[in-house]
């Protein structure tokens, strides 16, 4: 196997032939880069091929490569465009690179290919590109007339790192016990390329620790979110045996030092945290507590939004910050998730601002439990809570959910709080508030809009299987009921409380999973298979409750005694008849199931109402006038 | 469906592409008289229906089926109310792509 090394005389020859015009020309020829220094947002360097060194450049547009560890100073480099150049006011000339690839692994010194002086390494665990502030520069001279460099004959010593170690430190403890003098680098600096890094950093954020079974197997894991001085954000993840010997030695609000994680770059499907990077800790990864020492951690910036403002975000990708005074803390219902089947712990609290408005916000998971089980507890107290990164739905016009990396504060020290608590006191306790989202019909505002964005045409959904794969698809259609099998399971008992599957218990009544307890009667919420046609094709959609009810223009309860009564005219057909062949407008989800192991296809029904048709002309007229100017659209007719 | 005398959807602006033949529009009432009504068409230009002699109740809206007399009048034989609730925008749309690029699906 060949090692990498420079094209020998590469920069005698190129400098010789300055005939070539392009460097398309010229044979591709490996060079050593040698003082790396950055000029501006350029770095310049000297290229080494072993004999010669010249000066040279890299374009702007390689800066992001260098900067990323790419390129490093020492590293092999092969030139594949560049140019050779006069420095305007000598008759030196330099090499600009405009395109290069790094080659072979970063080298330990200058190539000499003659015995000439060796930089000494400083090997500890800094990444090798700091050396721009510590390579000793002032015996390079670059002889400005010929370009070629001359370096004084030294003795040439090969030293082991160990060797170079045990010199500059004597018998010193090995630097990871002595904090001191650790260097720690910031979290922004991290990347794949570079593994010799410590990081002191602050747990913001820890998740639960989860068990997974996959095509490999099972296994558990869990994920933080460190924090470092500079305010920079990184996901660690570590799984089994790390995740395991980790778990408890990571406590949120904690100073860590950590090193020898891995770095990649972040899955942007379930990334949350701004980084391109994610890491990952393993068995051999160090995690020190900082005990002895405080690490200053920027403030969390909020940005308040009223609630009465809350409407323009409703689904946009845009997290918001809220404050406002707790007016009720619901009990931990628990949810199955689509994706893994996993229940998971959710609990609703309202909360109310000077807006005279109140939202319902669901906490997830941790937040569920822990703090939200807190603020239960002190509910009567009406305490004032700011909740950061909350994510705005539209269930049940404005909804607002909390996400991995949503932070609850009870009571913060804040002026918004005391201006918020000095209101309540005095006059929000009394006032008579609405509901946000009841102020959003769903013909109104945002409601309408989904009606109309994102239009298709049924074929659009049939035609592409692998719609909603990654992540649920929103839609709009404009479709008839084509078929409501009349002996589908329609419905099913639900809480009334909580609107959650119960069962039936031994004695009599209905047991609730959610609220754990026992209710006398059940409600029936719908959970029914709707066939549905346009004139580019049809499919099975699932409909829930509320959409179900407007369809069918009846309760589940009612229909229920609908269907179990004799007579000669059976209503219950009837109604169902009824609402077969209307026309309405829906917004639906499509997501992917796996099903027997087998992929499926599910269309869900977000949101139904009936057609405008003033509105679905206007859409036609659009639609044509799009065809008839060429753009690529569906013609809906 | 009798398609023997077809009437070609119009507006204000194209009922003098069509004087003697059947026509059709639906206009905004503005006032009666006996024996006529006066109405602004979808794209805002003034129309006059010579009808019956005996007006019915009018709603706002109301479609016209005759022969365009000239260019502000029509004859009716037909006319229908269509309520208080329109878009004259979208029929205005109607009107121009039906007498323009899409004529041969309707005449």
């Amino acid at each position: 196997m060949q090692t990498a090394s420079v094209t020998p005389d590469a920069i005698s020859s190129v400098l010789s032939n300055p005939s070539f015009d392009s460097s398309s020309d010229r044979p591709e020829i490996v060079v050593q880069v040698v003082d790396l220094k950055p000029i501006g947002n350029r770095y310049t360097f000297g290229a080494n091929d072993g004999k010669t060194k010249v000066k040279a450049m890299f374009t702007a547009s390689l800066t992001p490569e260098i900067i990323s560890g790419k390129i490093q100073n020492l590293c092999l480099i092969r030139l594949i465009d560049f140019t050779v150049n006069d420095i305007s006011s000598k008759s030196t000339k330099y090499f600009l690179v405009t395109k290069c690839e790094a080659v072979g692994s970063v080298l330990d010194s200058e190539i000499n290919l003659e015995s000439k002086s060796q930089e000494e390494e400083e090997a500890t665990t800094e990444p090798k590109r700091q050396k721009l502030e510590h390579s000793p520069v002032s015996d390079v001279k670059m002889d400005v007339s010929t370009g070629i460099t001359l370096k004084p004959k030294q003795e040439f010593v090969s030293k082991s790192a160990s060797q170079i170690m045990t010199e500059q430190r004597g018998n010193a403890a090995p630097a990871a016990r002595m904090s001191m003098t650790r260097r720690v680098h910031p979290l922004v600096s991290l990347n794949p390329y570079q593994g010799n890094w410590t990081i002191k950093v602050r747990v913001t954020n820890k998740g639960v620790m989860r068990n997974y079974k996959n095509a490999r197997g099972e296994g558990c894991v869990f994920n933080v979110e460190l924090t470092d001085e500079e305010g920079t954000q990184i996901q660690a993840t570590m799984f089994n045996d790390a995740a395991r010997k980790f778990y408890d030695r990571f406590q949120l609000g904690k100073v860590y030092y950590i090193s020898r994680g891995t770095l990649k770059l972040a899955n942007k499907q379930f990334k949350t945290i701004q980084n391109d990077y994610e890491m990952t800790l393993n068995d051999n990864s160090e995690v020190e507590e900082a005990s002895s020492e405080e690490m200053f951690i920027p403030e969390t910036k909020f940005n308040f939004i009223p609630i009465e403002e809350l409407g323009m975000y409703v689904n946009q990708k845009e997290l918001i910050d809220l404050i406002g005074v707790v007016q009720s803390v619901s009990p931990t219902m628990s949810i199955r998730r689509r994706t893994d089947n996993e229940m998971i712990p959710k609990r609703d609290i309202t909360l109310a601002d000077e807006s005279k408005k109140t939202v319902v916000v669901s906490l997830w998971n941790d937040l569920a439990t822990g703090i939200g089980q807190e603020l239960l507890d002190m509910a009567d107290k009406s305490p004032v809570i700011a909740i950061k990164s909350l994510k705005v739905g539209d269930f049940q016009g404005v909804s607002l959910s909390t996400i991995s990396r949503s932070n609850v504060v009870i009571n913060p020290e804040s002026p918004e709080a005391k201006k918020l608590k000095s209101w309540f006191d005095s006059e929000g306790k009394e006032v008579s508030m609405s509901s946000i989202g009841s102020g959003m019909s769903p013909l109104s505002k945002n409601g309408s809009r989904s009606m109309y964005t994102d239009r298709v045409l049924l074929s659009h959904i049939t035609s592409n299987p692998s719609l909603g794969e990654e992540k649920p698809v929103f839609l709009s259609t404009r479709a008839y009921i084509s078929f409501i099998k009349p002996d589908q399971t329609m419905w099913y008992q639900a809480c009334k409380t909580c609107n959650k599957k119960v069962t039936e218990a031994l004695d009599s009544g209905y047991w609730c999973e959610g609220c754990q307890k026992k209710y006398e009667e059940c409600s029936l919420r719908y959970i029914m298979a709707v066939k549905v046609t346009d004139s580019s094709g049809e499919t099975w959609i699932s409909s829930f409750n509320d959409e179900a009810e407007k369809i069918l223009g009846c309760s589940a309860d009612e229909l229920n005694k609908l269907r179990s009564e004799e007579g000669e005219v059976n209503e219950y057909q009837t109604k169902l008849k009824e609402a077969t062949w209307s026309c309405h407008a829906f917004r639906v989800s499509v997501t992917q199931n796996e099903y027997n192991g087998e992929k499926r296809q599910r269309v869900t029904v977000k949101g139904v109402a009936p057609v405008d048709f003033a509105a679905e002309t206007r859409l036609l007229l659009q639609d044509i006038s799009n065809k008839t100017n060429n753009k690529a659209s569906q013609l809906l007719f | 469906m009798d398609t023997s005398s077809p009437s070609a959807f119009v507006n204000g602006a194209l009922l003098r592409r069509y004087i003697g033949q059947k026509v059709r529009t639906v206009i905004q009432v503005i006032g009666s008289d006996t024996g006529s009504v006066v109405g602004k068409s979808t794209d805002d230009l003034q129309i006059v229906v010579r009808g019956p002699s005996t007006t019915p109740p009018l709603t706002t809206y109301l479609e016209v089926i005759g022969i365009a007399e000239s260019d502000n009048s029509i004859r009716a034989e037909t006319w229908t109310n269509f309520g208080n609730t329109f878009d004259p925008q979208n029929y205005n749309e109607l009107c121009k792509l039906a007498s323009g690029e899409f004529k041969h699906l309707f005449i």
